[in-house]
């Protein structure tokens, strides 16, 4: 039982254990909520610009959203306030000072409705937090005659729904708010079947994508992830702030240069410098620049005027100087605009040989494990979550990893697959068979098969003496693991090859693939590669160098 | 309006009104259309039925002005969803009729205030 509270590092994360649930989330709590939603979005906005068509194709959703969530966090991102209600109060009136465009402006009326029920309340939990969204959703649809289907609006009210019905039976916010997320992400999927011109084009509605995008990047947030601001995005929203603070809105950027006889720098740099905020003042008794950020940009001039003659000036309103920045970020390549469609792969992968062949098969994330190193739940979430796809299939490549694999799978807001391989061959003759034009669940069917076909032999070394399907083995003799059952024993890893090949019946495959670990010699591997050649005239033979531990060789006949 | 071959296709104000009027509605932030005529000291909410109230149109050399009376929702953000009417209707019209829109003028007429 936790309450989401800060720790004493302002930056840092809050990081239950990912079973202990959350009961409460006070103003601390929902502040960091709204800096994940935040940085998730700022980090989305260019693949949601590319989605918007929908009610003007201008392409500036991803934007218009993000400037109006800054507007919110600015609002709370220096209050140490812990009432939640005066938290989201404080969310909802920065989002409507800043909402721009159709989206911002619904996002401010969900943040309105939002924080509505919260009046008072010092923290909420799962079923405050299910009223509060469903009073969003109904603040939005009031603001409009025509609620159009299959955007932002439709999204917020299913979300609402699934928040409603899940309080109703945990008291975890962090569940709560992942069928949350899960159903904003379903929401989102079926808004082309809602609206027309969004089918038409091929895309989801940008709004919703948006709203899904704030909500999953808290619900990293809640699980752990950390999630940091582009520290030049920071830095301007710091500059901004500090203008806001000192200033009580944009100024204008003034620079002019006086050119006159016996001008007083010192008097002159003074009397800029009452006038407005970062006076710069240089120059001689003959020729002297100015530059100051003032409300006023006429007073300066004037008073320049009243001492010699201007040239260059140059007047700039600082505001649009901001919005071009945050354009000319949102242009950068920094937001990656990943395609929303495709599938992640996650893979496990004993050893940096393996990792770079499944990498170079196109793998989104490898997390290094395998026999005695199996890597946890954790470690396969966190690679999950690291893939910029909504749909993953992870490939655990082991017997002892399927079960993890399974549990990650539980435990994230994506929809993930996990395709059963238990050796790597297997993976990597699933990962071949991954189509990117067919959905998830036919993926998994397909991959899974394809893993099915291959015939795989691991070459390793007893540990201990035992007997297995009739093998007796020693304490330090070499076995082969056929398709994971202990098949034959030998007295050199190089003898157990050429009998788990026979038990394999790699006659009849066509390509004899030979992964050599760490503890095998590229001279080791060559001379047995050209030996199993000469026996297996008719199959190609493979090498390749895997580099994994424990297992001297892996094999695949396929 | 606009010569296209041997024929003239002609669309009247009311049509581009009615147009205009349908995509106003679903401008977000617009809770109701209202009659321009002040002269009566109130303001009238319509109907949606009534859509084209609240909806003038003017044609002068091919250049269409669209004028609206609109009710807008308070605690929104009303210069921008009056921005958003400016681009929506604009954009839904020109994507209809295939000529450009001079000018759309939002005239906000009233604020619905909803319970909170």
């Amino acid at each position: 039982m936790e309450t989401i509270q800060p720790s004493d590092e302002p930056e840092s994360l809050f990081r239950p254990g990912p079973d202990t649930p959350i009961q409460f989330c006070d103003g601390l709590g929902l502040k960091r909520l709204i800096r994940a939603g935040l940085v998730w979005l700022e980090r989305h906005q260019a693949a949601i610009n590319s989605l918007n068509v929908y009610p003007v194709p201008d392409g500036d959703t991803g934007t218009n959203m993000l400037l109006t969530m800054q507007s919110a966090y600015r609002e709370i991102q220096d209050s140490p306030e812990e009432e939640v209600g005066i938290i989201a109060h404080k969310v909802a009136h920065g989002a409507l000072m800043g909402a721009r465009g159709n989206s911002g402006v619904i996002l401010s009326q969900i943040f309105r409705g939002f924080a509505r029920p919260l009046d008072g309340v010092k923290a909420f939990d799962t079923v405050l937090f299910a009223s509060a969204l469903r009073e969003a959703a109904a603040t939005a649809y009031k603001a409009v005659i025509k609620p159009v289907e299959g955007t932002i609006l439709t999204v917020i009210r299913q979300a609402a729904e699934a928040a409603v019905s899940a309080a109703a039976s945990s008291q975890d916010l962090r569940y709560v708010l992942a069928q949350v997320v899960h159903e904003a992400r379903e929401a989102v999927a079926r808004t082309p079947t809602l609206l027309h011109v969004l089918a038409e084009a091929g895309v989801v509605d940008a709004g919703g994508q948006g709203l899904f995008i704030i909500l999953e990047g808290m619900l990293r947030y809640a699980r752990g992830e950390r999630l940091t601001l582009d520290t030049e995005l920071a830095a301007a929203m710091d500059l901004q702030t500090a203008h806001l603070g000192q200033e009580g809105g944009y100024g204008y950027d003034v620079q002019f240069v006086i050119h006159g006889e016996g001008l007083n720098v010192e008097e002159i740099r003074a009397t800029i410098s009452s006038l407005g905020e970062c006076a710069l003042v240089v120059g001689d008794s003959r020729v002297v620049k100015v530059h100051v950020h003032t409300p006023e940009p006429g007073t300066p001039i004037n008073y320049g005027a009243s001492l010699g003659s201007l040239s260059r000036v140059i007047v700039e309103n600082m505001q649009e100087q901001y919005q071009d920045f945050i354009l000319s970020k949102a242009q950068a390549p920094a937001a990656p605009a990943e395609p929303l469609s495709e599938i992640g792969t996650v893979v496990v992968a004993p050893g940096p040989g393996l990792a770079r062949v499944f990498q170079s098969l196109g793998a989104n994330a490898v997390v290094s494990g395998g026999q005695t190193m199996n890597p946890s739940t954790e470690d396969l979430l966190k690679a999950v979550e690291s893939v910029p796809r909504n749909d993953i299939i992870i490939l655990p490549n082991n017997k002892n990893i399927v079960l993890a694999a399974r549990q990650a799978q539980t435990m994230t807001g994506k929809k993930v697959e996990v395709v059963p391989t238990i050796t790597v061959p297997q993976g990597i003759a699933a990962l071949l068979a991954l189509n990117y034009q067919a959905d998830l669940a036919t993926n998994a069917r397909v991959m899974a098969a394809a893993a099915r076909t291959i015939q795989t032999a691991e070459i390793t070394t007893a540990v201990r003496s035992v007997q297995i399907n009739g093998i007796h083995v020693r304490e330090g003799e070499s076995i082969g693991l056929v398709n994971g059952e202990l098949k034959v024993k030998g007295g050199s890893p190089e003898q157990v090859v050429k009998a788990a090949l026979e038990e394999m019946g790699a006659g009849d495959a066509e390509i004899i693939t030979l992964y050599y670990g760490e503890s095998v010699t590229a001279d080791q591997a060559q001379a047995l590669a050209e030996e199993l050649e000469r026996l297996y005239p008719d199959q190609e033979i493979e090498l390749v160098d895997g580099g994994q531990p424990h297992y001297q060789y892996i094999l695949s006949a396929e | 309006m606009e010569a296209i071959g041997s024929g003239k296709i002609e669309v009247s104000p009311t049509a581009i009104a009615s147009l205009a009027g349908q995509a106003v509605l679903e401008c977000y932030g617009v809770v109701g259309m209202a009659s321009k005529d002040l002269a009566r000291g109130l303001v009238e909410i319509l109907q949606p039925a009534s859509h084209r109230r609240g909806v003038e149109v003017h044609l002068d050399n091919d250049q269409i002005t669209i004028d609206l009376y609109v009710v807008l929702e308070y605690g929104t953000r009303l210069i921008t969803v009056a921005r958003n009417i400016q681009s929506g209707v604009k954009y839904a019209v020109e994507r209809a009729l295939g000529v450009p829109v001079t000018a759309v003028n939002v005239h906000i007429q009233d604020l619905r205030v909803s319970s909170d």
